[in-house]
């Protein structure tokens, strides 16, 4: 990890915070509002030392984050069984993957799963999240806190919940009930998405639209969705990623035949090793990291702001 | 209808709102949505509540009733050791999460310059990565003749027979991968928000490095620590993968035990009968949180008067 030169400290722009303008000590500038940080500041800045102890933390850190995902990827090349001795490098295992007909049935059902699931709550969670922020009601204030629950309750919970549910009403866990729960789980994911991007938007642009002789599903369809699209088409990536990669929802609510992906991976790591697992795990890892880059970079994309923030951590 | 007649909903009319028969439409766009929550979330939430109270026959079909014996099966010793293991695992991995995400975060917030960016999305990119794939290869470096070992045994940590593995560590070390990111973005998030002139007022009143952090940033970022804090020990507590992959038969925690219940025991009103301990326990946290939450607010917002 080459960390030292992005850890140089440089002068920040002021946190978004206005201040009040108050009684400074120094008194440079009494403008309020100052945004621009006075010139001593570089040189104090300079003298101040390093947090030795906390860069080294977060070297270790990103050793420890990212070794367990380069062990899984090289050894998915080794042409031995073996995870501690690497022998030579080998396409054997993607091979083995290849030719196993029920991992690749898995692989089908999950793809069927993630794009099924991502279809229906863009869909739901759309229109859900353009009613919770325009629509004023009590219902709706209801209807938005239940959208939380899922993110505050641990998955397992939800999970055996669905299983109970689909069970109580006598249907057989299959392939369906998969895509039922996840899809669930991720309304929620796009309405808490959309929510804050549509509470952004400046209404009277769809009113200017409506003065313009649209009438409100037009000025739905060609104002409001076409600046939603960047959010929308992040989080659908997002939601496919999140549901193929899904492993609890989908244990509790799969039938026998065939299972998702990671309900196999789950299976087979339980009962001893298989290497094929880490050539399917590989797979994952790059299938997954290429599309949450996909889905950071599609706001850029669309030459403007408005994806999902991720790194603002908001 | 006139697009202004007065009736339904309307705001005041002075400013420009959703008119009466604009806010039916938004209405009918909520419908479908909070339906499927309805049926899907909010019902099955609710099933598995009446099923705690419930029995099982003879063949082990669950039976709706109204009994209180599952709750009071849970007050069996065992239960209850897996119970205090499961806090006890849980709170600690939230503790060491926060020892080890702070200074990741503060190196990345304030010294990350213009690779912030990049640097967060190392660590967010690769939590999105399938759980499973990311437990198993933290199991193989973990493991008793893998990497993490071996370099400790080299430095003299360790010696042959120091273990991770099938031990309690092992579990929270599972944890602590699995979850930490979640610790890490709301710190970031607290740092970047924090006004940095405060450390700078610190320093200007000759505090040194570990003084000025002590009293001026970790005061200011404790609601961001608190909310990780949070999110980190939700799936903690009910996270399986974990004690099944790194510890050994002394480590299950709720979560496998709930799990237990529905697969191999098939008692599913016993099971959902944790599920709701576990729900409980973590609603009392909840609970705890939102109202230190909403003090610091007040008091926030006193301060700022």
């Amino acid at each position: 990890m080459t960390l030292r030169p992005a850890l140089k400290p440089k002068p920040r722009p002021a946190a978004g915070t206005v201040r009040t303008p108050g009684p400074r000590k120094r008194g440079t500038r009494p403008g309020t509002g100052e945004r621009s940080r006075p010139a001593p500041r570089r040189g104090r800045r300079g003298n101040e030392r390093k947090p030795r102890f906390a860069i080294a933390v977060t070297a270790a850190f990103f050793g420890l984050l990212y070794l367990p995902i380069g062990v899984v990827a090289l050894f998915s090349f080794n042409s031995q069984k073996s995870l501690t001795v690497f022998k030579d490098f080998s396409l054997r295992w993607y091979g083995a993957f290849l030719r196993d007909d029920s991992l690749l049935e898995s692989l089908d059902m999950s793809l069927r799963v993630s794009l099924v699931a991502m279809a229906g709550s863009l869909v739901l969670g759309v229109t859900l999240a353009l009613g919770l922020v325009r629509c004023r009601s009590r219902l709706g204030s209801l209807a938005g806190l239940i959208m939380l629950i899922p993110l505050i309750t641990p998955e397992i919970v939800t999970g055996v919940a669905a299983m109970l549910l689909f069970k109580g009403m006598g249907i057989t866990l299959s392939t369906t009930t998969v895509m039922l729960a996840e899809i669930t789980f991720s309304i929620s994911y796009v309405t808490v998405v959309l929510r804050s991007r549509i509470a952004a938007l400046n209404p009277e642009t769809e009113e200017a639209a409506m003065d313009l002789g649209a009438t409100r599903w037009q000025a739905l369809r060609l104002v409001t969705l076409p600046a939603l699209l960047p959010s929308i088409l992040a989080s659908g990536v997002l939601i496919f990623a999140l549901v193929f990669d899904d492993f609890v929802l989908a244990y509790f609510t799969t039938g026998v035949d065939p299972q998702p992906l990671s309900v196999r991976i789950y299976s087979a790591i339980r009962f001893g090793v298989q290497p094929t697992i880490n050539a399917v795990g590989t797979l994952m890892l790059v299938g997954s990291i290429l599309l949450i880059v996909l889905a950071l970079f599609i706001p850029r994309l669309f030459g403007r702001r408005g994806g999902l923030d991720l790194l603002s951590g908001k | 209808m006139a697009p202004h007649t007065p009736g339904l909903r309307t705001r005041t009319s002075g400013k420009p709102g959703p008119s009466a028969r604009s806010n039916r439409l938004w209405a009918w766009l909520m419908v479908p949505g909070t339906l499927w929550m309805a049926t899907f979330l909010v019902a099955s939430l609710l099933l598995v509540a009446t099923l705690a109270l419930g029995t099982t026959d003879a063949l082990g079909n669950p039976q709706f009733g109204l009994n209180f014996e599952n709750f009071a099966a849970l007050a069996d010793p065992a239960y209850r050791s897996v119970l205090v293991r499961s806090l006890g695992y849980a709170l600690l991995t939230c503790l060491i999460c926060l020892v080890v995400a702070y200074p990741v975060a503060y190196v990345i917030a304030l010294h990350g310059g213009r690779f912030k960016n990049v640097l967060i999305a190392a660590i967010v990119v690769p939590f999105f990565a399938n759980y499973l794939v990311r437990m198993y290869g933290w199991s193989v470096v973990l493991s008793d003749d893998g990497p993490l070992l071996k370099a400790l045994r080299g430095i003299g940590i360790a010696d042959g027979g120091t273990r991770i593995l099938q031990t309690g560590a092992g579990v929270i070390a599972g944890l602590v991968y699995g979850f930490i990111v979640f610790m890490i973005i709301p710190l970031y998030a607290a740092l970047e928000r924090m006004d940095i002139s405060l450390i700078e007022a610190g320093r200007d009143l000759y505090g040194g490095p570990l003084r000025t952090f002590f009293h001026v940033t970790l005061p200011a970022t404790r609601q961001g620590a608190a909310a990780g804090c949070v999110l980190v020990f939700l799936p903690a507590m009910g996270d399986f993968v974990s004690a099944q992959l790194m510890g050994g038969p002394d480590q299950i925690m709720i979560g496998n035990l709930i799990q237990d219940k529905f697969f191999q025991g098939q008692n599913w009103p016993l099971g959902s009968a944790l599920t709701m301990l576990m729900m409980a326990v973590l609603f009392i946290g909840m609970l705890g949180y939102l109202r230190r939450a909403r003090k610091d607010e007040t008091d926030q917002a006193e301060a700022a008067r």
